[in-house]
């Protein structure tokens, strides 16, 4: 009893952020969007320890394989997880090249192998990897294990995916957090000033939203300086999502910015002679922040599925860098994906990822109204 | 059909008996008809901004499209010299600062002379220039697949409202029940899976089962074939804003059930299913009717990429290709036609809303 | 059901069902209310006198949930038990707006902001007395008149957002009697408007109760108007009617501390100005999970220790027409009342043992569940 009644008196005691996060934690989907999406992200962080192989690594052999098959018994006996070597031979016949698997010898699924070398987090050297395949039962070498299959240059489609989720989680939430600040500034000193600047600003917006967003992209992109490092690159599509994304949040942002500056306590604090800055800022965008929280939230989504077709256009992201878009690319016609299925993993991720976004955004707008 | 009467009240209670010019300062001076004076007026301005952006933007790749097209001539076998080169550049002003290129193009769009050669050979005021990749005036090169866009667009914004709408009313009042969650799932579902991969699924799927992978719009071969040929661009390009639009109607409608006039309604006596229709369906409709142009601009842009994968005979792979080999007056006629839509149909929903919201009227639009 | 009487409602219970729990916040509520007679509901806000005249009507939120009996004297259908009513039925949408209406708090929000006011208006009109055209917009806009609405022929077309909140507050009352209703709930109709329209709405709410003969349940928080409308008064507080009389009375002979408490923040014309008004300390508490003790002891000046915060007192009847729930009031029947409770006591303490005891030992199962389960 006195528990409840402690909880009771918190309940009136908590600030509008506590209470979103208590409403957040009953809100179940959006609990385990959270979740997914922090393994998602710690698996980008780790994701050159968590790949069994680089990004460009490459093994002509296994150019466009199925996924792996995982073996458990070896002639009838328990060996514990591994794979088969696969080897090639020219059929003399009809002159192609007939693949399959080398049974022979197994090769067991090992932990923590050497393979390429890479940077814990950026600065610690290594070469271990979570799992990888050792040598064979009868000494021999040169087995690969490709969990999601091979591309058409016989890379490792899911080393690939682990390590373009760092480019391909981190852009839209980046461009994300720019179009979100540019929105808020433009869209507040719109909504607040009014008259001829809020007009421009109107128009402008109306302008950005009209012209179709390839010519957008592709002028932007095409404006990228060739021959620039990847990572400038990636700074740039960054600039230039949040370019054409920041209209929405503006228009959101006038539009409360517009109900609430007539509101008695705006009044009470201008007449107190508080600044236009500090009104804006200590008065007004509490107010309605945690509208934007959730505004934000579920526009990285749509900045991901952005991200995405616009490297598939070959318009964002471009090799050797690599992004989930760019995986995609493999899948771009017909006969690819009625021959190779597996090219289409990436897009579960891309689609778990955008539906976990939502969901989480969905559960804060729920979190955040006051009167659920 | 209350609105009706409300208008037809209206008319009644006016006096009939007027002069014509009081009738033309009475007309001028409704709120509605200020209203959309006004909005008409900022078209103007709108469309200029247009006109630049549009031009900055297909400036702004480097090079040229005379560089592009010799050497695509070198290639092929011509032979070019730097000096014609040159003079192909003065010719198109190329060499000029950006505000000289941009005037005469904006000017020779908006009024070509009858003096000029461009007009005895085409007959035309408006001079849209030359395509260089396609060879011919770029009006022609655009007119060709205008129609079938602005159509299979049209036919895509009727088919999304008209399946969006009723989910988004019995979603909204049936919330949580299995049907909601049903229609939420499939929503949720088709707005985070990317249009071009959905394209390439159901084409393949397509071919799995009937052997023919639809590609393209049938165009010729008369109506059957080709409503079957629209199917699948139909779903692609239609889904995802389906979603969305179910999403914010309903989201909008529970608002609007949750208000004290629907309660007022019911305690008047109204029967549940006119409040609904009547006062919550009503005011819900208007968020989605200010986003009508929003629509638009995302399904010309939706379309292009499913229109490159499904090899649709649209405008935006047409657009694609101009903007990719520089062939700068295409694109930007494209672009131009396509944005001059857009803020046509923002233009046309925002005097809608007029009719619909009577508070935007009275506070003059400024929301 | 007494002829005399319009409404009679017994042992009403709202719930409430929330995410944090189930929230009782009408917790068996009785009064009825005669042909003509105006009755007062008096209290805090969240004291559940809107979710009581919500009940009335059956237009409670699907969360909410009524149980008792609301009793109905309808002249076209004879006796109505409105909870046993389908709340979209036709039978109950006969009721509203024609037999019973509804005048609603605010008026600003009150209207649709999509159709003119005499649309809105002329709806009740079409709905429950004349399907012609001309006839109901002439019966509306005669209605809108007799409400002191001027200028009616052009007021008719406009809507809610031109119209000022006093005249907003004029036309909601006007479709609230446009159909003529025995009875009218008016939940608090004067508190969003400023003090000079207030008097004029009321003046011109009695005028018409007058004209009409309707009874009419006021619902308010302000003990000024209702010693102007009401007739009789019933004080609730905290989902309970703590005590009732006819308005002369609880002025006169306060009995109940809240009502005394209420009565004392009043101002006075002609009263000490070097004294403070009187106030009631603390707030209502939240509905969830009451424990047994009377709802008003936390606030109370005179609660009796070892009997109010251990048992909750009923309503008794200390002379006639008027009852009051409280151990502490010094007359014969609260007396009895206190000895009545003081047996039960020792009763109550015990079952309130054996459930602690129960919940305790939940509670350590679970407890142990968890536990185990983790290991597990």
């Amino acid at each position: 009893m006195s528990r409840k009644l402690k909880t009771k008196e918190d309940y009136y005691l908590a600030s509008q952020w506590t209470l979103m996060g208590r409403k957040l934690k009953k809100h179940k989907l959006a609990k385990i969007s959270l979740l997914i999406l922090a393994i998602l992200y710690i698996g980008a962080l780790f994701a050159d320890f968590l790949a069994p192989y680089g990004l460009e690594e490459f093994n002509s052999l296994y150019k466009d394989t199925a996924p792996a098959k995982i073996h458990c018994m070896y002639e009838g006996k328990f060996v514990g997880p591994y794979v088969f070597k696969l080897r090639d031979e020219l059929d003399f016949s009809t002159f192609t090249r007939h693949i399959y698997e080398d049974t022979s010898e197994y090769y067991k699924i090992r932990l923590f192998t050497h393979g390429e070398e890479y940077k814990i987090l950026g600065f610690i050297k290594s070469d271990i990897h979570l799992f990888g395949v050792g040598e064979g039962s009868n000494g021999g070498a040169g087995a690969k294990i490709f969990l999601f299959g091979a591309d058409k240059l016989g890379r490792d489609i899911f080393s690939r995916v682990l390590l373009g989720s760092r480019i391909s989680l981190t852009i839209p939430f980046a461009s994300a957090f720019i179009s979100f600040f540019l929105g808020i500034a433009i869209g507040g000193l719109s909504g607040y000033f009014g008259g001829v600047f809020d007009i421009i600003i109107q128009r402008i917006i109306e302008v950005i939203g009209a012209v179709p967003q390839i010519p957008l992209w592709m002028a932007l992109s095409a404006a990228i300086p060739s021959g620039i490092s990847s990572v400038k690159i990636y700074f740039y599509i960054t600039v230039i999502l949040s370019f054409i994304n920041w209209t929405g949040m503006a228009r959101v942002v006038r539009g409360k910015f517009l109900s609430l500056k007539n509101e008695d306590y705006v009044m009470a604090a201008r007449l107190a002679g508080v600044s236009t800055w500090k009104i804006i800022w200590k008065h007004l965008v509490p107010g309605f922040m945690s509208y934007l929280i959730v505004s934000l939230t579920l526009g990285i989504p749509g900045s991901i599925l952005g991200e995405t077709s616009m490297s598939y256009l070959n318009l964002g992201i471009k090799s050797p860098a690599t992004s989930w878009g760019v995986l995609l690319q493999e899948a771009s016609n017909v006969t690819d994906v009625a021959v190779h299925p597996h090219k289409l993993i990436p897009i579960i991720f891309v689609t778990i990822t955008v539906l976990a976004y939502n969901f989480l955004g969905d559960g804060l707008r729920d979190a955040a109204d006051p009167y659920k | 059909m209350d609105t009706n009467t409300a208008v037809m009240e209206n008319m009644e209670s006016n006096n009939p008996k007027k002069t014509f010019w009081e009738a033309v300062k009475d007309f001028f001076g409704k709120d509605l008809v200020q209203y959309i004076f006004k909005r008409v007026l900022m078209f103007i301005p709108t469309i200029f901004l247009v006109s630049i952006l549009t031009f900055f933007v297909i400036q702004l790749p480097p090079g040229d499209f005379v560089s592009s097209h010799i050497s695509s001539m070198l290639t092929s076998g011509e032979m070019v010299s730097e000096a014609e080169a040159q003079a192909m550049r003065e010719d198109y002003g190329l060499d000029k600062p950006f505000v000289v290129q941009y005037v005469k193009w904006v000017k020779d769009i908006i009024w070509t002379p009858t003096d000029s050669s461009y007009y005895r050979i085409n007959h035309s005021h408006h001079n849209w220039k030359y395509s260089f990749s396609y060879g011919q005036n770029v009006w022609t090169v655009i007119a060709e697949r205008l129609g079938i866009t602005v159509g299979i667009t049209a036919i895509i914004m009727v088919f999304q409202y008209a399946v969006s709408i009723p989910i988004a009313i019995y979603s909204a009042t049936h919330q949580y029940s299995v049907g909601d969650y049903i229609f939420s799932v499939i929503g949720f579902l088709g707005a985070a899976i990317p249009n071009f991969i959905l394209a390439i699924v159901l084409m393949y799927l397509s071919y799995k089962w009937t052997g023919d992978p639809n590609l393209g719009l049938e165009l010729k071969s008369g109506v059957g074939p080709f409503l079957k040929s629209l199917i699948i661009p139909l779903i692609v390009i239609g889904t995802s804003g389906t979603c969305g639009i179910i999403r914010s109607v309903r989201a909008q409608m529970l608002d609007e059930i949750g208000r004290q006039y629907t309660l007022t309604a019911r305690a008047k006596g109204v029967k549940e299913s006119k409040i609904i229709m009547k006062y919550c369906f009503r005011a819900a409709i208007n968020p989605t009717v200010s986003g009508l142009g929003g629509i638009l601009s995302s399904l010309f842009s939706g379309s292009t990429v499913t229109a490159l994968v499904l090899n649709l005979q649209l405008q935006g792979p047409q657009l694609l290709k101009a903007l990719q080999t520089q062939d700068m007056y295409l694109a930007g006629a494209i672009v131009m036609v396509q944005a001059i839509l857009v803020v046509v149909g923002i233009l046309l929903s925002d005097i809608a809303l007029a009719f619909l919201d009577p508070r935007i009227r009275y506070s003059g639009g400024s929301r | 059901m007494d002829k005399d009487n319009i409404l009679e409602v017994k042992d009403l219970r709202v719930n409430i069902h929330m995410m944090e729990g189930e929230l009782t916040a009408v917790r068996g509520v009785n009064f009825e209310i005669k042909k003509g007679e105006t009755l007062g509901l008096v209290g805090e806000s969240g004291c559940g006198k809107s979710l009581t005249c919500k009940a009335i009507l059956a237009i409670n939120d699907k969360k909410c949930e009524a149980k008792g009996s609301i009793k109905f004297n309808s002249d076209e259908s004879g006796e109505v038990e409105i909870l046993d009513l389908n709340p979209k039925g036709e039978e109950i949408r006969n009721i509203r707006g024609k037999q019973i209406s509804m005048i609603f708090q605010e008026p600003m929000v009150a209207f649709s902001p999509m159709y003119t006011i005499g649309n809105q208006i002329n709806e009740c009109t079409r709905l429950h007395i004349t399907k012609d055209k001309r006839e109901s917009k002439r019966i509306s806009m005669e209605v809108m008149r007799k409400v002191g609405i001027a200028n009616v022929e052009k007021r008719y077309n406009q809507y809610p957002h031109e119209f000022s909140g006093g005249m907003l507050q004029r036309a909601l009352i006007a479709m609230a009697l446009v159909c003529n209703p025995k009875m009218l709930i008016a939940d608090e109709p004067t508190t969003a408007l400023d003090v000079t329209i207030q008097a004029q709405i009321l003046e011109l709410m009695k005028s018409l109760q007058k004209d009409f003969n309707t009874a009419i349940l006021f619902i308010t928080h302000d003990l000024g108007v209702v010693a102007k409308m009401c007739d009789r008064v019933a004080v609730m507080y905290l989902g309970k009617i703590v005590e009732s009389a006819d308005t002369e009375t609880i002025y006169a002979n306060p009995q109940h501390p809240y009502t005394k408490g209420l009565i004392g923040s009043v101002h006075k014309i002609g009263g000490n100005r070097e004294e403070r008004l009187f106030s009631i300390e603390g707030t209502v508490p939240l509905a969830m999970n009451l424990p047994s003790q009377c709802g008003f002891y936390d606030r109370c000046t005179v609660a009796i220790e070892g009997l109010c915060n251990k048992i909750e007192p009923e309503l008794v009847e200390i002379e006639p027409g008027h009852k009051v729930a409280c151990f502490a009031c010094d007359n014969e029947a609260c007396r009895k009342e206190c000895e009545r409770a003081r047996k039960m006591i020792p009763e109550l303490e015990r079952e309130k043992a054996r459930q602690e005891e129960a919940a305790a030992q939940e509670a350590a199962l679970r407890n142990k569940k968890k536990l185990f389960g983790r290991r597990a």
